[in-house]
């Protein structure tokens, strides 16, 4: 704990050390957040390898009930995600920042941001997870604002996060003290020895309060509005915390409320999860196969990975009190598992799409291309890590979602219909989005960087700073670890995932490299799958070599009998995407525009030809929109009471107390 | 003093609190509205003694001279001064007229009489059976805040609430802690010393102290 407390305590210094000037602001502020994270990652680390469980209370910091926090291997484990992103961002940070971003006030908001990401999934009290969560929200909201005065949207985008995660912060708040109906004490400890006294209709109605709180934070459809917003509105460091951390506060939330404090509660909660799940797995892939604009791609696939995530939560909920606890903790071990490789390459997407905006001055995939040859590093990264989330095998997306996929399938033996259900469904979304991810990140990888250069932005980009090379390696080296030999990692999820399940002691999984269900049937060892694959690889290519000596030709690509060819006759991001917007239409709702002018002298020949395309949120022109109009009608309704009279406004006064009085009367 | 005199002296003192209240309604020279402030005073002090004199209570006697001071002296001074900044200062066309205010004023008192019923079944008493007479007071005082136009006349309005306020509470609970009623004196004190600059600034402003001058506060 102490260790964890330090690690705190250094991005506090570097929260302090913001305010230095401005040659050594941002690369001491980065180390000490740096530092920070690394201890943060040992401490979890420790909790994790040995399984014990501290904690911490003093009675300084917080009023009345004092602030309280406990590190336990379900908490640790998102500390580790958490440390691992931070401590890339950090580093990512010394050769990125510039501009906006290197200001007093935005540096210290990162290493705040940072720091209460650290500490959410310790506070073991609702005051202390209050903190912690409304210091995450405000600081995250005020970095969205950072560029704000080279972008407009990212003030629309800040509103709408900061209305959605207020709102969320009340619900979860209210929900919270709901569970204290009973017991009175406000420690997680307390909450979990009183949570059986309370009567099912309040601890539904908390869960549920708690559920759309940590969804919304989650990205779950439909209260993902504001996610698509301000992922990519914000610097992109602080939106790969985002995508990789933040959300998944949300998905720890909802273990920790619902497993852990409430012990499990009834099935229809976590079915009520798997539906969240599902509907965003689906909606998040759809839209980004859609999209163009880079880092809204990596937004919207945020949504599909926790929406995979919450399906697995929800599966594990559901599945524990039915016949096979070990399936159970699988799925929510699969879970997990997907919660830290999701740090991993969506982390190091984010920062390759950072990078690449760096390096062209463009996010916009219709001007890209051909970045291949001038940022190599990036590319190779960035195209592992899309590798990794279209579930490539031997990567680590491919590991966490095998591993959801058998919870899933085992779940079906004595499973009730709501259930299975449930789970029928849930296997479905995993199938379908796998197919959308792929459309979606082939795109990114082949529209983005390979081919010709579409813009002069992209024909002049350079390989970026040696800081934020690093970076990006080292979450990109998460991918191949959890892909190669995720069975070294198993011990520690299994913690994680007893921790969450109420101190459970299976082990569903044997111990060894690879993934091995302990009693049911199904194993896959990654590290043989790339050694075998590798071999045959050489082997090809040995073949190719001896058996065919044909030496290599370098011609130009075949261009459809025309001689010149040009940068825009490639493939764009829109048409690629295009198809799949025409199959799923009434679902996208895009708006297309063609415009066409004829020369004067003849219909037959065109002037110019302007084609307008836009997929807007169907969600939220449907779902929020309305809202938002009737509260702006109301406001400006009762605006007409507003004349600046100020005896107009005394006699309302003076009026509302003789109404008073004549009740009373 | 016997139980006759005390009952008639009481019922005189809180009397001449709303009679004066009413006259503040009734007249329309700034100076004279605020010799009936002083007045008003001047009776509320009264009513704190007799009740001081009746139950042999120091403290209430103490709060009664306090009232007398401030409320009967030093307030109505200050705003003496302040009307004399505009020495031809008349409440010439208030939001509703005289007649029609004196009209209201009686709606008023008989509504003051209607609720205070049960506060005064409560504990029937000769002090509380007078408690109207403060509800009376204050719903007047309200009445004059808002439909006076000019800034002296608004914040007599004012007095005159937390004048019916103070005879509520000496006549139901025999005086509150003296502490707190120099509070609220001091409170009155201060709104009249915020007053005089601002009536000050108006008039160099706006050649004029109405209110209805004023629009600022919209947006």
């Amino acid at each position: 704990m102490t260790l964890l407390l330090v690690g705190l305590g250094f991005c506090l210094l570097g929260v302090l050390t913001s305010a230095l000037p401005r040659t050594y602001r941002v690369p001491v502020t980065a180390s000490c957040a740096a530092l920070g994270c690394a201890l943060a990652f040992c401490a979890a680390m420790r909790v994790l390898v040995t399984g014990d469980t501290v904690s911490f209370h003093t009675t300084l910091i917080l009023p009345l009930n004092g602030f309280a926090m406990t590190l336990d291997p379900l908490g640790a484990l998102f500390i580790v995600a958490t440390a691992l992103v931070g401590f890339a961002s950090c580093v990512y940070c010394i050769g990125y920042v510039r501009g906006e971003l290197q200001s007093r006030s935005a540096m210290g908001l990162f290493v705040a941001f940072i720091l209460s990401l650290l500490a959410v999934p310790a506070a073991s009290s609702i005051a202390t997870l209050m903190l912690f969560w409304e210091l995450m929200a405000v600081s995250s909201m005020l970095l969205i604002v950072v560029e704000h005065r080279h972008r407009r949207e990212a003030r629309d985008a800040a509103l709408w996060y900061g209305v959605m995660t207020q709102l969320g912060a009340a619900s979860i708040l209210l929900g919270l003290l709901l569970l204290t109906l009973r017991g009175g004490g406000q420690t997680f400890t307390e909450i979990k020895s009183h949570a059986d006294a309370l009567s099912p209709i309040v601890r539904s109605s908390a869960f549920m309060l708690v559920l759309l709180g940590f969804a919304s934070k989650a990205g779950a459809v439909p209260l993902h509005v504001w996610l698509p917003k301000a992922h990519p509105e914000a610097p992109s460091p602080v939106s790969a915390m985002m995508s990789s951390s933040m959300v998944a506060m949300g998905v720890y939330g909802i273990i920790r409320v619902g497993d852990d404090l409430l012990h499990g509660g009834t099935v229809w909660w976590w079915i009520a999860v798997v539906a969240l799940g599902t509907l965003s797995a689906l909606y998040g892939a759809l839209h980004a196969t859609t999209s163009t604009d880079i880092k809204r791609l990596l937004a919207y696939s945020t949504i599909d990975i926790l929406g995979l995530v919450l399906i697995g939560v929800g599966a594990a909920g559901a599945l524990r009190d039915t016949g096979h606890p070990a399936v159970a903790q699988l799925a929510l071990m699969a879970a997990l598992l997907l919660v830290v490789a999701h740090a991993g390459f969506k982390g190091a997407l984010f920062l390759g799409a950072g990078a690449v905006e760096r390096a062209t001055g463009t996010r916009d995939l219709d001007q890209l291309g051909g970045l291949i040859h001038r940022m190599p590093v990036t590319t190779t990264i960035f195209a592992l890590s899309a590798c990794s989330i279209m579930a490539v095998p031997t990567l680590s997306g491919f590991s966490s979602e095998w591993l959801l996929l058998q919870g899933l399938l085992h779940g079906f033996t004595d499973a009730s219909t709501p259930t299975l259900i449930a789970l029928l469904v849930g296997i479905v979304a995993l199938a379908l989005t796998g197919g959308l991810t792929a459309v979606a990140f082939v795109k990114a990888l082949g529209i983005g960087f390979l081919g010709q250069a579409r813009t002069l932005g992209a024909v002049n980009a350079t390989e970026v700073a040696p800081t934020m090379q690093i970076a990006m390696a080292l979450l990109g080296a998460v991918s191949i670890v959890l892909g190669l030999v995720p069975g070294l990692v198993v011990p520690l999820i299994n913690r994680a995932a007893q921790s969450g399940l109420s101190r459970s002691t299976m082990s569903p999984l044997a111990r060894g490299t690879g993934l091995v269900l302990a009693q049911l049937r199904g194993a896959i060892q990654p590290a043989f799958l790339f050694v075998g694959a590798a071999a045959v690889l050489v082997a090809v290519w040995l073949i190719n070599r001896r058996l065919v000596h044909r030496s290599a030709r370098r011609v130009d690509a075949w261009g459809c009998g025309r001689d010149v060819q040009t940068a825009r006759m490639q493939y764009t991001a829109t048409s690629f995407g295009e198809p799949l917007q025409r199959v799923f239409a009434d679902v996208l709702r895009p708006q297309s525009d063609v415009e066409l002018t004829h020369v004067a002298e003849s219909r037959y020949y065109e002037q110019s030809l302007k084609y307008q395309n836009q997929v807007s949120d169907a969600v939220e022109q449907f779902g929020y929109r309305p809202v938002i109009d009737a509260v702006l009608r109301g406001g400006k309704a009762a605006r007409r009471i507003q004349n600046g009279s100020i005896h107009r406004y005394l006699a309302f006064g003076f009026v509302a107390l003789l109404v008073v009085l004549v009740v009373l009367a | 003093m016997n139980a006759a005199t005390y009952t008639g002296a009481l019922e005189l003192a809180a009397g001449a609190v709303l009679v004066s209240a009413v006259m503040t309604l009734w007249r329309r020279q700034v100076r004279t509205i605020v010799t009936m402030l002083s007045l008003q005073g001047i009776s509320l002090a009264a009513v704190a003694l007799i009740l001081a004199a009746h139950e042999h209570d120091g403290a209430l006697a103490l709060t009664g001279l306090l009232v007398l001071i401030v409320k009967g002296v030093i307030v109505p001074g200050l705003l003496r001064r302040i009307a004399r900044l505009d020495p031809r200062s008349r409440e010439t066309t208030p939001l509703v007229n005289v007649p029609a205010s004196l009209v209201f004023a009686a709606v008023l008192i008989v509504l003051s009489y209607v609720v205070s019923a049960r506060v005064t079944s409560v504990a029937p008493s000769v002090a509380t059976r007078m408690v109207p007479i403060g509800v009376a007071t204050v719903l007047v005082g309200y009445f004059m805040l808002v439909t006076r136009r000019r800034a002296v006349s608004k914040v007599v309005g004012l007095i005159l609430v937390d004048n019916g306020i103070a005879l509520v509470t000496f006549l139901l609970t025999s005086g509150v802690p003296l502490i707190v009623e120099l509070g609220s004196s001091l409170d009155v004190l201060l709104v009249v010393v915020v007053l005089q600059f601002l009536v000050i600034n108006m008039g160099e402003q706006l050649r004029r102290s109405e209110l209805d001058q004023m629009k600022e506060l919209h947006d």
